[in-house]
């Protein structure tokens, strides 16, 4: 289990985390969502070890990391959104080095380094120079590196970024059979739907600050409510709208085509107490329902950003 | 025996590309170059237009293949390391190998280890022109265990700062120019400090002479002149001195600009090898704190 307690880092004036409380769970696949600038790549950072907070604890199954780094690092694995790898290294050699790190050798690590290159779909490319492969590939080689020493959490940092959809449909079942086998994940994306495809939990991260967390279906229903109310009338629009504007638990009316769409912070029964007073007055409604909501409208609600204007962190 | 990781793969690295056999030919060929032009002019040039071979100069050709070879390795070492940290830094692979169970010390040792690995390959590849003095007597194999010691100890002390530069700054062109920029003050900037302190003094000493009319001492730089010990330049001086027999040269220089003892004179390159050896230590030791993530420390960057 990893726990990561008032994480705090600033860069100069700009305060990348503030405070951030996290716990991920043993099994998870913990979708880490948040917008350019967010905080997601210095969390992963600081949890890998690459960067020092100014305050603030990180545990993994309790062992704390700053007093026992070895041990931490022993059982984190780490891909980065942007990695290099060695010219003039062959794919099995640039495991077999890795390998060596963790003071495996010899006829060992060749046949760990090939059965990770097979889990990751590279046994066919084991004698290539690693700057040959496309990128997709060399991702797949970052993330069949970042197994060689078995870690059971892994930190995978935008995985699928710049890859073409059949490399991202590849990463995304990679990434649910590691998942199988046993692997804690914590992955950050932009790419929301494939995050709530593939992800047990879900945290949305905002100005270094964690806004929501839980599984995608607890978020769905606990933020439902903030999704838009839409409503069509076949007469009494401009009746309705009037009706509307007076209700205090109204913020936000738009107007689309036939449709009417609004943000309503009532709870069930006053939106039933809305609808009836609307019809008393005069409007014909035939349609009236809360959007459903998906983990795209969700972020954008949380942080007000769109899917594009978001990035690496 | 565990093989430092990094150390096997950047030796792997190193020999796949065509970029150490160049420094290899590149080094030989110089020093084959002023090896022969030496040996062409003491004794063919010399018989020819003197009509006669001085013996007891020949030595000298050992200490002009010597030095250059010397100066061969001040002038790579700087180019293997200086890019050693901030080259993985620029490759984006620095970030995995601080991840993974290696010390920051462990990649220091394995970088310097293998910049060290190929100035002992120039040097062990550059042995048949070095075995030209053989041909004439009056070096010894000894002699030539000591400076292949001297070429060794040198790719330390040189890399060591290479490396810590190459921590320090994130760009390899800064990191490199600051370390041959350290190398300049070590060989020459000693020196610069010795004259500005010898000729401030006898400023002051021409002054006193107007004023109260005493007889002038010719001035020196007093136990300033014991930062030559940091000047490998001045080692590799000594060691060849003492090879050659001419160590008195070195001694005259030493009293003359400034004060020592026998003793620091008669074991200047083994006192001046400990010095830089404990320098290179230091360097490391700031090298990898400069290196590890979770240490507190200021990086020099540009700002974007």
């Amino acid at each position: 289990m990893l726990q990561i307690r008032n994480l705090t880092k600033k860069y100069g004036k700009f305060t990348a985390l503030d405070n951030l409380n996290l716990t991920i769970d043993q099994g998870q696949i913990f979708g880490f969502v948040g917008p350019n600038g967010a905080g997601k790549t210095t969390t992963m950072k600081i949890v890998a070890g690459l960067l020092r907070p100014d305050s603030g604890q990180v545990y993994l199954d309790g062992i704390e990391q700053k007093e026992h780094i070895k041990e931490f690092k022993e059982r984190i694995g780490y891909m980065p959104d942007f990695f290099g790898v060695y010219d003039n290294l062959k794919a099995k050699e640039y495991m077999e080095f890795y390998a060596s790190i963790y003071g495996i050798e010899g006829e060992q690590s060749r046949k760990l380094s090939l059965e990770l290159m097979d889990l990751v779909g590279l046994s066919d490319k084991a004698d290539s120079y690693v700057d040959s492969l496309s990128r997709g590939m060399k991702q797949r080689l970052c993330l069949a590196r970042s197994l060689i020493h078995n870690p059971e959490f892994l930190i995978l940092d935008e995985p699928a970024s710049g890859l073409d959809p059949r490399a991202r449909y590849d990463m995304k079942e990679i990434i649910k059979e590691l998942n199988k086998r046993g692997k804690t994940i914590l992955i950050s994306s932009h790419i929301l739907p494939e995050l709530a495809q593939m992800c047990t939990n879900i945290g949305i991260i905002e100005n270094g600050k964690m806004m929501v967390t839980g599984t995608v279906e607890e978020i769905m229903t606990t933020r439902g409510t903030a999704s838009p109310l839409v409503m069509r009338f076949v007469n009494g629009q401009e009746k309705a709208i009037e009706i509307l504007k007076e209700n205090e638990l109204v913020d936000n009316i738009t107007i689309r085509d036939n449709s009417v769409s609004i943000l309503f912070k009532g709870n069930e029964e006053e939106e039933a107490m809305l609808l009836t007073d609307m019809i008393k007055n005069g409007a014909y409604v035939n349609y009236f329902s809360r959007e459903e909501s998906d983990l795209e409208s969700l972020f954008i609600q949380i942080t007000g950003h769109t899917e594009q204007d978001t990035g690496e962190a | 025996m565990k093989i430092n990781p990094v150390y096997k793969k950047e030796l792997r690295i190193g020999v796949r590309t065509i970029k150490t056999a160049l420094i290899i030919l590149g080094y030989n060929g110089l020093l084959a170059l002023f090896g022969l032009f030496a040996f062409y002019a003491t004794f063919e040039y010399g018989s020819r237009y003197g009509g006669t071979v001085n013996y007891a100069k020949v030595l000298e050709l050992y200490a002009i293949i010597a030095a250059v070879e010397f100066g061969l390795v001040l002038f790579t070492v700087p180019a293997l390391t200086a890019g050693s940290i901030s080259g993985e830094r620029e490759k984006q692979t620095l970030d995995i190998l601080l991840t993974s169970k290696l010390t920051p010390m462990q990649v220091i040792l394995g970088k310097l280890a293998s910049s060290i690995s190929i100035m002992i390959l120039l040097a062990f590849s550059s042995l048949p022109i070095i075995s030209l003095v053989f041909s004439i007597g009056g070096v010894t194999f000894l002699d030539l265990l000591e400076f292949m010691a001297l070429i060794i100890i040198t790719a330390i002390y040189i890399g060591s700062i290479g490396i810590f530069f190459s921590c320090l700054f994130k760009k390899t062109t800064a990191a490199t120019v600051s370390t041959y920029g350290a190398l300049l003050f070590l060989t020459l900037g000693t020196f610069f400090i010795i004259a500005a302190i010898v000729i401030l003094k006898d400023m002051k000493a021409a002054a006193l002479v107007t004023q109260t009319d005493y007889i002038r001492k010719s001035p020196d730089a007093g136990y300033w002149i014991l930062i030559l010990l940091v000047n490998p330049a001045m080692t590799c001086f000594s060691m060849i001195e003492n090879q050659i027999g001419t160590g008195s040269r070195l001694v005259t220089f030493l009293r003359e600009f400034g004060v020592t003892s026998d003793w620091i004179e008669s074991n200047w390159f083994f006192i001046s090898a400990a010095i830089q050896g404990v320098l290179s230590l230091i360097f490391i030791y700031f090298s990898s704190r400069l290196l590890n993530p979770l240490k507190e420390k200021r990086r020099f960057k540009k700002k974007d």
